[in-house]
């Protein structure tokens, strides 16, 4: 099938990875997408050396937008913050293994959209 | 009854066929699909008798302009205004909406008066309304609805004073397909001396609407609603009102005479129509008035109304289904729902690649959807063209959906 409802995608959706909340996030996040009402809410937690130790998100959406925080979240672990901040909308639509329409490229990329709304945050918090 | 399978060859679109399967089309209510009488009166326009209006002297000039204008006298019949004088061209119904609250509500409305709308509107009968309370400082007041999408009329007596100048309201919900009870509300307004605008975007397209009968100061609606083109709508407005407001846009054509520091107006309905017009849309509109006319709109209302009670007969059938608004008996043929659990997005893509076009998401209507407790819902809305068949494909493709998602949703 040439669309981007595939196994994994429903299997992200159903069993979402990193689901939930951190007890001290460095990185925190939240966005809606007003066409959809989509909401997402990013918490990423650095280590010592500014790389994601911890991930979660949590949200309400559809299939492709929450499949995609849960392929993204798993993406990130591990990743310093110059290598958060490089990431590239096809980077991200590039994770999810499956097409994406130009309908459903908002919703693949409300994550990516978070993170970067995090980051610009973080590294420029407001007084 | 009308014979929706002849209906449906008047519609070339429909034989299309999109994402490999033959299409069906259920989002009228966001715009209709045209028919050949309407594709071939704009076609022959701009091929045989296309000039500027108004100003040539020129036969050909003349021509356009007699078409253009004799898509006024059918759309003044066909809403059956007193004068033609009464029915001015603009955009869509957005624009007659805003029409109205620049060039009339900014004289009429001052601190502490109120305008009254409702909780069903459509984002085009609310946020002109903000802009216009922002301004003048009069205060925007809602009339409340039913859990099960009806307008609170009990409401009206507590709401309705001497306070409110306008009352704007649907004669039918984009979302919910209520019918609203227009000609009643119109008179309880009147009653405490406001002026009442109607939207009509919805309802002129599948009811018949007689602005005489409604008793309505102000009526708008879109002829790419009603199997016209996009591009033209309509404003129609008492002469009264409409001889004592200013200009909205200023320009060529609605002027009389213009000097350096100063103009005078020119007379109804040019006095609002500013720039050269959407003539061949207006010559296209005419033709869409004649195809309605031709079908009937009385036959048309039953025609939907039947589809949309089957649809909805259908529908209500499968386990987690729910429909918003008013049984069929008190709705158009709009019927907007939820599915389970799944994400209006992901039903109307999957959809779709079964060719079946719905929309998905607030239909321009997000106090609505708040007030239901709903971030989206899927609509599926009818027209003249639709049929039980395609009821039938989409009941039958909802349980396709619900069946390829499984367990995930």
């Amino acid at each position: 099938m040439s669309d981007v409802y595939r196994p994994h995608i429903l299997d992200h959706y159903a069993n979402p990875r990193n689901q939930g909340r951190l007890d001290a996030p460095d990185i925190v996040a939240d966005a809606d997408d007003p066409s959809c009402g989509d909401q997402l809410r990013l918490e990423i937690a650095l280590d010592a050396h500014g790389r994601v130790a911890q991930v979660a998100f949590e949200g309400e959406g559809c299939i492709v937008s929450m499949a995609s925080a849960s392929i993204f979240t798993e993406s990130v672990k591990g990743k310093s913050l110059e290598e958060l901040e490089a990431l590239s909308e096809e980077d991200a639509l590039a994770l999810l293994d499956a097409p994406v329409s130009a309908a459903r490229r908002r919703c693949a990329l409300l994550p990516l959209k978070v993170l970067q709304t995090g980051l610009k945050t973080y590294r420029e918090p407001s007084p | 009854m009308l014979d929706a399978e002849r209906i449906r060859a008047d519609f070339p679109i429909l034989s299309c066929r999109t994402n490999d399967k033959p299409l069906i089309f259920l989002d009228s209510a966001a715009s209709s699909q045209k028919p050949a009488a309407v594709l071939e009166a704009m076609d022959a326009a701009y091929r045989t008798c296309y000039a500027n209006v108004h100003r040539g002297v020129y036969a050909l000039s003349e021509e356009a302009t007699r078409y253009y204008e004799e898509a006024r006298d059918k759309v003044t019949a066909f809403i059956n205004a007193a004068a033609r004088e009464e029915v001015i061209f603009t955009r869509n119904a957005t624009e007659s909406i805003n029409l109205v609250a620049y060039a009339w509500g900014r004289k009429a409305l001052g601190p502490g008066d109120r305008i009254l709308a409702t909780e069903m509107e459509h984002h085009s009968n609310i946020v002109p309304w903000q802009l216009l309370a922002q301004e003048t400082g009069a205060e925007l007041r809602y009339l409340p609805i039913t859990d099960a999408g009806e307008l609170q009329l009990d409401a009206l007596d507590d709401l309705l004073d001497e306070r409110v100048k306008l009352m704007a309201f649907t004669l039918m919900s984009n979302v919910l397909g209520t019918i609203t009870p227009a000609a009643e509300i119109v008179r309880r307004a009147h009653a405490v001396g406001a002026t009442v605008l109607v939207d009509g975007a919805q309802g002129v397209p599948h009811l018949p609407v007689d602005v005489q009968a409604l008793g309505c100061d102000f009526l708008a609606f879109s002829a790419h609603k009603m199997c016209g083109p996009t591009g033209i709508g309509v404003l129609y407005g008492r002469r009264a009102l409409l001889e004592a407001m200013p200009p909205f846009l200023g320009g060529g054509d609605m002027i009389r005479r213009v000097e350096l520091h100063r103009a005078t107006w020119n007379d109804l309905p040019w006095k609002f129509e500013a720039g050269t017009p959407p003539i061949v849309e207006g010559i296209g509109l005419g033709a869409a008035v004649d195809y309605l006319n031709r079908l009937g709109m009385d036959a048309i209302a039953a025609h939907e109304r039947d589809t949309a009670r089957y649809a909805m007969e259908r529908l209500s059938a499968l386990p987690g289904l729910h429909i918003v608004g008013p049984p069929a008996d008190r709705r158009g043929g709009v019927i907007a729902f939820t599915f389970r659990a799944i994400h209006p997005h992901d039903l109307a893509h999957l959809l779709d690649t079964e060719g079946i076009a719905v929309r998905a998401g607030h239909h321009c209507a997000q106090p609505l959807h708040a007030r239901l407790g709903l971030n989206a819902t899927t609509r599926a809305s009818f027209y003249v063209y639709n049929t039980r068949a395609d009821a039938d494909r989409l009941a039958e493709g909802l349980e396709h959906v619900a069946h390829m998602l499984g367990k995930a949703v």
